[in-house]
């Protein structure tokens, strides 16, 4: 898993239909410093847990999948934390 | 998954099965405002996209022999969102 600061939403009506009703977000990786690390990516907030603004947990390849409750969904990054803080 | 722009479409008659029937595209990842970043990607199109869409790629070890239901599927990249709109801000 990493962390990620929520910069952005992607808006899409053509997609997977798997992900329909899906929130898709823009995340910037970053380090706990929350300086910004490597790519932005577009992670998938299945149960709208963040927002844009918002600090997060990410998991990456097929564990992704798993923070969706139905069937399979071609997703490689799925939001699974909203952080209050990190000491 | 990331952000890419689809570029060209890949033709080729001698392929792997898994491959038959479907698109196959050069897609080159960008940041939000656009600009590309990073090496280009071979995609298989799974939702229509053409050449010149900003899409979503992504995919997992096993999602596409999942998605597209084979017995066998050497395919890693998958095209599964075309954008209409993106809201970004450099914060």
């Amino acid at each position: 898993m990493k962390i990620g600061k929520v910069v952005g939403k992607v808006w899409a009506e053509r997609k997977v239909e798997s992900l329909r009703g899906c929130r898709l977000l823009l995340v910037q990786p970053t380090n706990s410093h929350l300086q910004a690390v490597s790519k932005i990516i577009v992670a998938a907030d299945p149960k709208n847990t963040a927002g844009v603004g918002d600090l997060i947990v990410y998991v990456t390849s097929t564990d992704a999948i798993q923070a969706f409750d139905h069937d399979f969904v071609p997703v490689n990054a799925s939001v699974v934390q909203l952080i209050d803080s990190i000491d | 998954m990331f952000l890419a722009k689809v570029k060209n479409v890949v033709t080729a008659t001698e392929k792997h099965p898994a491959y038959s029937a479907k698109t196959v595209y050069v897609v080159q990842p960008v940041k939000p405002d656009g600009s590309a970043i990073g090496d280009e990607w071979v995609a298989v199109d799974y939702v229509g996209s053409r050449i010149g869409d900003t899409v979503v790629c992504g995919g997992a070890p096993g999602v596409a022999q999942e998605v597209f239901k084979l017995q066998r599927a050497p395919i890693r990249t998958l095209i599964m969102v075309i954008v209409d709109q993106l809201d970004y801000r450099d914060i």
